[in-house]
């Protein structure tokens, strides 16, 4: 078992500039789960793979356990890795793909078997261990992939996107399954995902990537509650939280007909800084149906049955905006209908560079 | 400033790993070309190294038969070229036979090829029957062609002219050309053959069934889905054959013995030269002048080339 | 039983109408036999005597072995049957492992380890192949005659493996281009060396392909004569000249020329035969992909 750590560690493609991971600092704890988030292109996969050894790390060091890893190669590094692909040795047996690693590192054949045969057990996929990876489902192979990292019982797994190869519902079972197997094992876990749901879901903490920077990392209900910037504010949380740069009017935010008392921190930032607009933000959940508040007139409604999502049309000034409104149960509401609405919960505040106006 | 001053914290900080990386990136990087070596050298050194030569001699009067020692006369081999009434007849007849044997393969190649993309009763052994003539060894193919087929006295072709009442005639001698194309299209049909043929298996078939379902024709599913499909494929097939087809020796040397009507470059530069003319600078000029037109053969046929390989960078 | 079946697959591309099924079925044996007839011809003349190979085309007569036995037991010319034979054997066999050797570090480098300017690499060994022979038989010749090399093994396979070298080159580093990146990493991660990356991994999904473009390699380095005729006219030679040497000069040994013409082709013919599909696939990966 094992705690990984990124100190300043930067990977910048030959021929490339801009450093597609850049300076990234990460701590992870012993038998934490570590879900790298990000949009395409942000370098999770890149930060996965410096830590696997798979890209040189240009600047920075990564440490396994106090140790510098940075220098060395993949097989020194005793973690395991599964692929988005899986990558599955086509011409070996379930058995043999599993066992390979064992079999590199000079382990007997009959402790081999044991251990395949423990892994294989684990993971249901004893009727399996004489077949070819091609004569399998998509589910099965996934389930290989991962009884190839497990039978080395490795310091660190790395997973790149694993799942999304599979179908939703497949995909929805196997996360609960394999977070079960990640604390049962109690190992150490880095997954990378461009899913936010999975990420909520899975993760102890979440690191949100960027274009190559992190923005932020933290358990998911940190993020939830207290998105650090406008990225991790739009990225986390779904539907997405609603977004709009609005006035101040005497300490206090003005959308439409609403007027939204600031908090005391974030009123003196703003006074301190002389801001006249700012960026509000409130999640759907957050905001409901009111006789007072902001009005304007419904473009959509959403019915998701348990749950529906309103889009109200406000004029905000000199252009209108579309403010998502979640209600509960069904709703009476119907398109080109005219409401308002109100704060319901919490509140954020955003400079017009994106950060948060009550940051520490 | 202060991001400057971050910047530089970083670069002190963490200076310790910069070295060694670069140096392992450096490593990783002959690495990376130590395995190309190997091949690289060899085909310069056996290649293109002896082609130097070649240039030299060109600028020589040199015979390797008299005791005069090689004197270097410029580009008058090269001057003499247009006059040299035998040069010209070779390099025509190079031509002709290239191109000749190459688009007739092609055209025989690809017919054969759709009539073998389905199903019938035999179709292996048929494909089997198809390709031998591409296996067999030049040699024997001209030897065979020369005195089983084409022959006046035992050839079977004359033999069915005769039957309809023709008379038979010395095809190698008659249509000495003819004869060496109809050769080289026997052997290299196969071979367009398979390769269009890997072209139609390789083929997407959903896009088939949906331009089936929309309702198009047979003739209008080749010309705008099959046809675009098989093109990459026929450049291909052009491209291999014009390298191989241009340097044809054999089948001439056996056919017909060289005459002068079927007597390409490559022949006649072997005649002049080591084969007994001895006249090794003449001949080297003329080996300049194919190697000159086959690299521009080659820039046309490897733009075509980057084009197959476009997509996989 | 109908002559035709529903191909599984992609549809003919000339339609499905039955009737024309079956007359396109009876076009595609009537060209294969046609193509295929010269070759028969002279199968059936090897088994001729000589009066009835030279005499007007015929079908029936009394079939006979003395032919084969003639040619390869007939020791009078400078190259023999069995001399041409183990020198074909070793020079192919050499070159074609010594192609094979040279072309699969060069194309797994190229293809799996690419570097910046691996297509210029690619591009400079295909060009190598547009070099016409003949613009360096001379030179090539005077070097070998200097280092006392005419008339030796060593000088074709030298000549032959560098006449294969770019064809393979280019058709591996497609083969290897199939190998997915992720596989050899998860090797890597598994701990193993390169050796065993190349040797357990990548060997075994590229087998297919290295047997089709060994077996390229060896069709045309066992068929080569110009080379082999132009350095190599006596002892040390190949059956291609062997073969040629039966003709000169005995015009009328129609029927043993025939004999030795088969026993020359048969051993690349059929390995041909054998690994057709295996061609034409390597041929559709290797070229285009
Ligand atoms: N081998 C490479 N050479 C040059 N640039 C690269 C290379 N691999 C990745 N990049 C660039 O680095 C950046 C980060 O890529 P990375 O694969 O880490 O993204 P990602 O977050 O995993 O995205 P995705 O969700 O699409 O997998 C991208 O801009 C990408 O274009
Ligand atoms: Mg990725």
């Amino acid at each position: 078992m094992a705690e990984v750590r990124y100190e300043a560690a930067s990977r910048i493609y030959p021929g490339t500039e801009i450093p597609a991971v850049n300076a990234l600092d990460l701590d992870i704890a012993d038998g934490e789960l570590l879900v790298l988030v990000g949009p395409s292109g942000s370098g999770k996969s890149t930060a996965l793979r410096m830590l696997a050894g798979l890209e040189t790390v240009n600047k920075g060091s990564i440490f396994i356990n106090d140790v510098d890893v940075t220098l060395k190669p993949p097989q020194d590094r005793d973690i395991a890795m599964v692929f988005q692909n899986y990558a599955l040795y086509p011409s070996m047996t379930v058995a043999e793909n599993m066992g390979f690693a064992l079999k590199q590192a000079g382990v007997s054949k009959e402790q081999r078997r044991a251990q395949v045969v423990e892994a294989a057990r684990i993971l249901d996929l004893e009727p399996y261990l004489d077949r070819k990876p091609k004569n399998l489902s998509g589910g099965q192979r996934q389930r290989v992939a991962m009884g190839r990292a497990i039978v080395r019982s490795p310091q660190v797994f790395l997973m790149d996107e694993p799942l999304s190869n599979l179908d939703a519902k497949l995909r929805v079972q196997t996360r609960t399954e394999l977070a079960d197997l990640q604390a049962r094992l109690g190992v150490t876990m880095v997954y990378v995902t461009h899913d936010q749901v999975e990420a909520m879901t899975m993760g102890h903490r979440v690191a949100v990537l960027k274009d190559g920077l992190l923005q932020q990392v933290d358990t998911p209900r940190e993020l939830y509650r207290r998105p650090a910037n406008l990225f991790v504010a739009g990225f986390i949380g779904s539907p997405a939280m609603n977004l709009i740069t609005v006035p101040v009017v005497d300490g206090a935010a003005q959308l439409g007909g609403l007027s939204v008392p600031l908090p005391d921190d974030v009123r003196a930032e703003v006074a301190r800084r002389g801001l006249d607009e700012i960026i509000f933000g409130a999640r759907p959940e957050h905001l409901a149906l009111a006789d007072v508040g902001a009005s304007g007139e419904v473009a959509v409604v959403e019915e998701l049955g348990s749950e529906a999502y309103i889009h109200v049309r406000v004029v905000h000034g000199q252009e209108t905006e579309d403010v998502v409104v979640r209600v509960g149960g069904e709703t009476a509401v119907k398109r080109g209908d005219q409401v308002s609405f109100g704060i319901a919960g919490a509140t954020h505040f955003f400079d017009p560079g994106g950060d948060r106006l009550d940051g520490e | 400033m202060s991001s400057a001053i971050t910047e530089h914290r970083d670069e002190t900080e963490h200076a310790d790993h910069a070295d060694e990386v670069r140096r392992l990136e450096r490593r990783e990087g002959w690495n990376r070309r130590l395995p190309i070596l190997p091949a690289l050298i060899f085909t310069i050194v056996v290649t293109q190294i002896p082609f130097l030569f070649t240039l030299f001699y060109s600028l020589t009067d040199w015979r390797i038969d008299t005791p005069e020692p090689r004197e270097f006369i410029g580009f008058e081999n090269y001057g003499a070229l247009p006059d040299d009434k035998f040069f010209r007849d070779a390099a025509w007849v190079s031509v002709q036979m290239t191109v000749l044997a190459v688009l007739l393969s092609l055209i025989v190649g690809t017919a054969l090829a759709i009539l073998l993309d389905r199903k019938f009763f035999g179709q292996g052994f048929v494909r089997t029957l198809l390709i031998t003539p591409f296996l067999v060894m030049p040699v024997v193919a001209g030897f065979l062609w020369k005195s089983q087929m084409f022959s006046a006295t035992f050839g079977v072709l004359n033999w069915v002219l005769e039957l309809f009442g023709f008379e038979s005639i010395e095809f190698a001698t008659k249509y000495p050309l003819a004869s060496v194309v109809v050769v080289l299209v026997w052997q290299w049909s196969p071979f367009m053959m398979l390769i269009v043929l890997a072209g139609l298996q390789g083929q997407d078939t959903s896009v088939l069934e949906a331009a089936r379902v929309d309702g198009a024709t047979t003739v209008g599913i080749f010309r705008q889905i099959t046809f675009p499909q098989l093109r990459p494929y026929l450049e291909l097939g052009t491209l291999l054959g014009a390298i191989y087809l241009i340097q044809v020796y054999d089948h001439i040397d056996v056919i017909t013995g060289g005459s002068p009507d079927s007597k390409n470059l490559p022949f006649y530069i072997a005649q002049r030269s080591i084969g007994g003319g001895n006249r090794f600078g003449l001949a080297s000029s003329y080996s300049i002048v194919v190697v000159i037109a086959s690299i521009i053969i080659a820039n046309i046929g490897l733009r075509v080339l980057s084009g197959l390989l476009e997509d996989d960078s | 039983m109908a002559l035709f079946t529903r191909a599984p697959k992609a549809e003919p591309i000339l339609g499905q109408n039955r009737v024309i099924a079956h007359v396109l079925a009876l076009l595609t044996w009537l060209i294969g036999l046609l193509f295929f007839f010269p070759l028969f011809w002279l199968v059936l003349n090897g088994f001729k005597d000589e009066l009835d190979a030279n005499s007007s085309p015929k079908l029936f007569f009394d079939p006979t072995l003395d032919r084969f036995s003639e040619v390869t037991e007939d020791t009078t010319g400078l190259l023999s049957f069995t001399e041409a034979f183990g020198n074909s054997f070793w020079i192919v066999l050499i070159s074609t492992i010594l192609v094979m050797a040279l072309a699969i570090p060069a194309a797994y480098a190229l293809a799996i380890r690419p570097m910046r300017k691996w297509r210029d690499v690619l591009f400079f060994f295909i060009s190598t192949k547009f070099l016409p022979i003949v613009g360096a038989i001379m030179p090539l010749w005077i070097i070998a005659r200097d280092l006392d090399l005419l008339n030796t093994r060593a000088v074709l396979i030298i000549l032959y493996t560098a006449m294969n070298l770019p064809l393979a080159v280019w058709m591996l580093r497609s083969f290897f281009a199939e190998v997915p990146n992720e596989l050899i990493e998860a090797a890597q991660i598994d701990g193993c060396s390169l050796m065993g990356q190349i040797r357990q991994v990548i060997l075994p999904i590229v087998a297919p392909g290295l047997a089709a473009t060994a077996l390229l390699c060896v069709i045309f380095a066992w068929n080569e004569y110009f080379l082999a005729v132009q350095l190599n006219p006596v002892e040390g030679s190949t059956m291609p000249v062997w073969v040629a040497s039966q003709e000169s000069g005995r015009g009328n040994f129609l029927a043993k020329l025939s004999a030795a013409s088969v026993l020359a082709t048969l051993p690349v013919v059929i390995a041909g035969w054998v690994a057709q599909k295996r061609m034409i696939r390597g041929l559709a990966m290797g070229a285009i992909k």
